[in-house]
């Protein structure tokens, strides 16, 4: 009995102490995976004179704008890795301020490592450009001239008045809801443009294969140009609507269930099926939807 | 007509001779035109090559023996009354029937191998022909081939999604291309151009703006 104590305490130091490099090994391990990959998080309010411009430019992640008051722009972000950095350049007059997301020399950061999330809060007055890739871009309450690009981000807008809105989109959907009395200029590719409740003197749509959906009166006495190659346009109208609305697609088909009122001049002859064109209440908007291969459909609401 | 709608139907063409639009078409495709002469070359000649006797007796006797032996027909069935009989030693010694059959059989071949394999040649674009070319154009061009490589490079991520889109743009420009010369008056398809340039213009504003250093 004794001998075989002696035989487990001349075995055990071994065992005991592989265990424990295993344990201390396992350990470190998890230390490292539960610690957040150098993840950098960064506050700052930047000065920007009345009337200059923001420009923001990020990879992946996200970047969200919103609307504040005071003469500052407030700045958060968090980079994911400490492959990447923020560089932000300030002109002397303070009109023109550029945060810009880039890999540190020699770094090939992976996709998640190359994120940076922004949140930035825009006084009114301040222009405003975003250039993604894959990062989505969020917008609420801004007002000025704005302008959004994304590679494969989602772009989405809401709440703008009386403001230049200019939107591109590669394959990224691009949502716009609440925008009122604004230049829009929207082009996507492949992306789906949705909007709801959009109004302005001048609303144009372009698609080579995105669908385009748009719900609202088309008020403001405005032009809605909406384009596509082989995408689908559906509108969706409020019988209160007045518009002079064109319909027409080269090989796709049109379907027309909103009341319209046959115009006594067109400037084409309509085809069935093809093209339909006519007014309804006092046409105080001008309404062309275009495509070449893809559906229209007009609906009442 | 153009092209692809001519080959769609070549083989009635070939069978009985075609229309008016399409004897239109091959006045003005020599393309086209080379093809049918080929084609029919290679018809007359199977024709030739078709067996001018029946076949041999022998053949038939062997199968009805085989069938019999493997009980499939009865003794004298398949046998026509006579017909082992019905020719001479030197009728049987002219016939070439298996060879010919051999010959027939890979003059078909031929024939089908020519027509899935038939490509027409590259002509410059005429109004006909190029009613049809937007799965040509999406094709990318040199420019196109040009970026997609410094993509591949710089965003291997985003290059089929550039890829795709320019393909699609270009099939874009064809289509409103050709709207606008069929009816130049035409304002619809004045814009759908304009809109197709404007994509393009921004998938390489897009891409430019990325292989910036």
């Amino acid at each position: 009995m004794l001998e075989t104590m002696n035989n487990r305490i001349r075995i055990a130091p071994r065992t005991r102490h592989a265990l424990l490099l295993t344990a201390a090994a396992g350990f470190s391990f998890g230390i490292c995976m539960a610690a957040p990959a150098a993840e950098t998080h960064k506050e700052a309010k930047l000065e920007i004179a009345a009337g200059g411009t923001l420009n923001i430019v990020n990879g992946a992640g996200s970047v969200t704008l919103h609307s504040g008051s005071g003469h500052q722009i407030l700045v958060s972000y968090t980079v994911h890795s400490d492959k990447v950095e923020v560089d932000q350049n300030t002109s002397d007059n303070k009109q023109r301020l550029e945060l810009r997301t880039h890999a540190l020399p020699n770094q090939k950061p992976t996709a998640d490592e190359a994120k940076a999330d922004y949140d930035i809060t825009v006084p009114a007055g301040v222009s405003v450009n975003v250039s993604t890739a894959s990062a989505p871009i969020t917008v609420d309450s801004l007002s000025g001239d704005i302008g959004l690009s994304s590679e494969t981000g989602q772009i989405s807008v809401t709440n703008i008045a009386k403001s230049h809105l200019r939107v591109r989109s590669m394959t990224g959907a691009v949502g716009l809801n609440n925008v009122t009395a604004s230049i829009i200029d929207i082009q996507s590719a492949g992306g789906a443009v949705q909007l709801s409740n959009v109004t302005g003197p001048r609303i144009a749509v372009g698609t080579t294969s995105g669908d385009i959906h748009y719900s609202g009166d088309c008020s403001g006495g405005g032009d809605y140009v909406l384009t596509t190659h082989s995408g689908a346009i559906d509108m969706t109208l409020p019988p209160t609507a007045s518009v002079d609305l064109t319909a027409r697609s080269t090989s796709g088909t049109v379907e027309n269930a909103f009341p319209l009122r046959e115009k006594t001049h067109n400037t084409f002859v309509p085809q069935q099926g093809r093209s339909f064109a006519g007014t309804s209440n006092s046409g105080s908007s001008s309404v062309e939807l275009q495509s070449f291969s893809g559906k229209i459909r007009v609906k009442k609401l | 007509m153009n092209c692809q709608q001519f080959q769609e139907v070549l083989p009635f063409i070939i069978e009985s001779g075609g229309k008016g639009d399409d004897e239109s078409h091959l006045q003005t495709c020599p393309s086209c035109a080379s093809l049918v002469q080929d084609l029919r070359y290679i018809a007359e000649q199977a024709k030739l090559l078709l067996p001018m006797h029946d076949p041999n007796p022998r053949v038939w006797n062997n199968i009805e023996q085989s069938l019999q032996r493997e009980g499939l027909l009865p003794e004298g069935r398949m046998s026509l009354p006579g017909h082992s009989q019905k020719y001479s030693t030197s009728q049987q010694a002219k016939s070439w029937t298996p060879l010919g059959w051999v010959m027939a059989l890979t003059a078909v071949l031929i024939f089908t191998v020519v027509l899935i394999n038939y490509k027409p040649k590259q002509l410059p674009p005429t109004p006909l022909s190029a009613q049809n070319s937007s799965a040509e154009s999406a094709q990318l061009n040199s420019d196109d081939q040009q970026l997609i490589s410094q993509l591949s490079e710089q965003a291997p991520d985003e290059r089929s999604a550039y890829e795709s889109s320019l393909r699609d743009v270009n099939a874009y420009i064809s289509d409103a291309q050709q709207a606008a010369e069929r009816d130049p008056e035409d304002a619809t398809a004045q814009e759908l151009l304009q809109n197709a340039y404007q994509q393009k213009e921004m998938l390489y504003q897009m891409a430019t703006a990325r292989s910036l250093p």
